[in-house]
């Protein structure tokens, strides 16, 4: 089944359309393309893992989904914005607004305790105050944080540092998430925790994800798993009920 | 601000260490302004702080007053230069004084030392050109045998109601004001009547002819401004005329002290500005990570670069209050030497902080600048 063809199934509209997405990096003979003509489609609603090995341009497909990157070619459309020909600061104001982020190393601000993590968001859009402290709270009281709101990073367990990654790509209410390896530091049984949070949170926000994933036992988490290789978008098919 | 201020508030001892260097540095530089101004101001206190707007000295003399003669010839031509609005006489000559005879307080009958004494107009077209400016207690000569004495010299025999004796047989002279910053040579120095002035000379020189003035003090006609007055008087033969200022600055030494005072300043300035750019810079780099990863969650460049300034400013602020705080406390044990805490420099001192402050961080804003967020998606140990 196609991707467009799940999302009339779906009844949704796309959160992301990535249109023959081709990202080439350098020049002439050290021209390497990392993504080739990639068309994807994934709707609002939806939970897409996408799985291939290194190097095969997962990193470059979520870059290019999340406006951390613009294409060589192609046509990209977030929450319904086409970020096609986005200028950087257009690009920021994508990430800022639209997309939330989960990285595999780096996601919290060492600095800042829990909640001050999560209203960093909301001072980086200009908003703060009584509202967005109440959604930080009520974000990290849904994650079982509800203790650990003062906490700094460095006080915080594994699992717990990656709830507040969580939480913190969930406060600007995105149309689209995108996770980079969110369990590959933790173990299996914790890892399981983390992505039945990720597909509780998501799912009951009605947001669209992208999990990219090496564990085939957590593809089971989302609705269909995408797979690349060297490039090129290689299957699209539906998960089985987790 | 949110940002500057919570890293600030999380990382008390680093940020506390750089205020604290900072706020030595600060010290330092107000310490070597304040001793700059206070050798400078004893040396040659009497000629920034007297009311004469310009001055005109022999050219033999090579601007030094101790050496400046004016015939009476050359007065007579000076006085007709365009542009002259008064002109009167300024004598300056070193005395033995000794205040034997002070009333208020017992000195040694055998006290002998050297004062300056600067003679004036007090009557006459040209009354007070001359005076000093900065009178802080009593008043100012009225006629023959009184003075005006240097404030730093008040607990040395020379506060108001003191008596110096002009040795030897020379007359009394009583203090009946005083004013600060207008000694002469690191000397006690008394502002006189020309007459008293002229008396004293004559009881050194009996023989003399005539006593000359050791220096025009001039003030320009209305509507003249002071540089054509100067350019006006250096028309007339054998005369060097200077303004105020210029004649501070001119005076044997005083340009010596100043460029050796200032190298100092400008070492501590560099130095200032490394310790707080490397600071900037290294904290930049250790963070580096967390600013990635602000950038790739939506954070415009400019705001990042504004926390580091508003961080930076933060710091310097908090350091030059340090260093105000340390100068307003050690500076009662500076005065002999001429040191003294003064509110308007600090406020000087600190704006030029806030400006080496920014300028240090500026290595550390360009990398902040040059962060791309795409780097959030590779492995920390990868980034650089």
């Amino acid at each position: 089944m196609t991707s467009t063809a799940m999302n009339a199934a779906a009844g949704t509209a796309p959160a992301l359309e990535m249109h023959e997405v081709t990202k080439v990096y350098g020049e002439g003979e050290n021209a390497i393309t990392a993504l080739a003509s990639a068309t994807i489609s994934i709707g609002s609603n939806e939970m897409v893992a996408l799985v291939g090995p290194s190097g095969s341009g997962k990193t470059t497909l979520l870059s290019i989904a999340g406006g951390l990157l613009a294409p060589t070619s192609g046509q990209v459309i977030v929450g319904g914005r086409d970020i096609s020909h986005a200028s950087p600061t257009e690009l920021t104001e994508v990430r800022r607004n639209t997309v939330g982020f989960v990285f595999q190393s780096v996601n919290l601000v060492p600095f800042l305790t829990a909640r001050e993590n999560l209203l960093l968001v909301d001072e980086l859009r200009g908003s703060r105050g009584k509202q967005s402290k109440a959604r930080a709270d009520r974000l990290l009281d849904e994650l079982g944080l509800s203790k650990r709101l003062h906490n700094l990073p460095s006080q915080l367990s594994g699992g717990e540092r990656q709830r507040v990654a969580i939480g913190r790509a969930l406060m600007n209410e995105p149309a689209l998430v995108l996770f980079d390896e969110p369990t590959s530091a933790l173990d299996t049984q914790l890892g399981e925790q983390v992505m039945e949070l990720i597909q509780s949170e998501v799912k009951g926000r009605g947001t669209a994800a992208i999990i990219i994933t090496h564990d085939s036992r957590m593809t089971h988490w989302c609705d269909r798993t995408v797979r690349i290789l060297d490039g090129r978008l290689q299957s699209d098919e539906l998960a089985t009920a987790g | 601000m949110f940002l500057a201020l919570r890293e600030i508030q999380r990382a008390k001892v680093r940020f506390i260490l750089l205020v604290l260097a900072i706020g030595l540095l600060v010290f330092l530089v107000l310490f070597q302004i304040g001793l700059r101004d206070g050798l400078i101001g004893q040396f040659i206190g009497a000629l920034r702080h007297q009311s004469a707007p310009v001055v005109v000295f022999d050219v033999q003399a090579r601007k030094n007053i101790e050496g400046s003669r004016i015939d009476a010839g050359t007065q007579a031509a000076l006085a007709q230069v365009s542009g002259v609005g008064r002109i009167g006489r300024l004598g300056e000559s070193t005395f033995t004084v000794s205040n034997a005879v002070s009333r208020a307080r017992a000195t040694p009958k055998d006290q002998l030392v050297d004062a300056v004494l600067f003679g004036y107009e007090v009557t006459g077209p040209a009354a007070g050109l001359g005076a000093p400016t900065t009178l802080s207690k009593g008043h100012m000569p009225a006629g023959i045998n009184e003075a005006v004495a240097s404030e730093r010299n008040r607990a040395d025999g020379f506060d108001i109601g003191d008596v110096i004796h002009i040795e030897p047989g020379g007359a009394d002279i009583t203090v009946v004001g005083l004013a600060a910053d207008i000694n002469y040579s690191v000397s006690p120095t008394l502002f006189v009547s020309w007459d008293t002035f002229e008396a004293a000379k004559r009881v050194r020189n009996p023989d003399a002819t005539a006593v000359l003035p050791s220096v025009m003090a001039v003030e320009p006609a209305a509507g003249v401004s002071v540089g054509v007055l100067v350019a006006n008087l250096a028309a007339v033969p054998g005369v060097v005329p200077l303004s105020r200022a210029d004649a501070v600055a001119q005076s044997p030494g005083v340009a010596s002290v100043s460029q050796s005072l200032n190298t100092v300043i400008g070492l501590l300035v560099i130095t200032a500005l490394m310790v707080i750019g490397l600071f900037i810079l290294i904290l930049t780099v250790q963070k580096s990570a967390s600013l990635t990863l602000m950038r790739a969650i939506g954070a415009h460049r400019r705001t990042l670069a504004l926390t580091l300034v508003l961080q930076t400013t933060v710091v310097v602020l908090a350091g030059v209050i340090v260093g105000g705080a340390m100068m307003a406390a050690i500076s009662p044990l500076l005065n002999s030497i001429g040191v003294s805490f003064d509110l308007v420099q600090l406020l000087v001192v600190g704006a030029g902080a806030i400006v080496v402050g920014w300028v240090g961080s500026l290595g550390a804003v360009l990398r902040v600048l040059r962060i791309e967020p795409i780097n959030a998606t590779v492995p920390q140990g990868m980034l650089r």
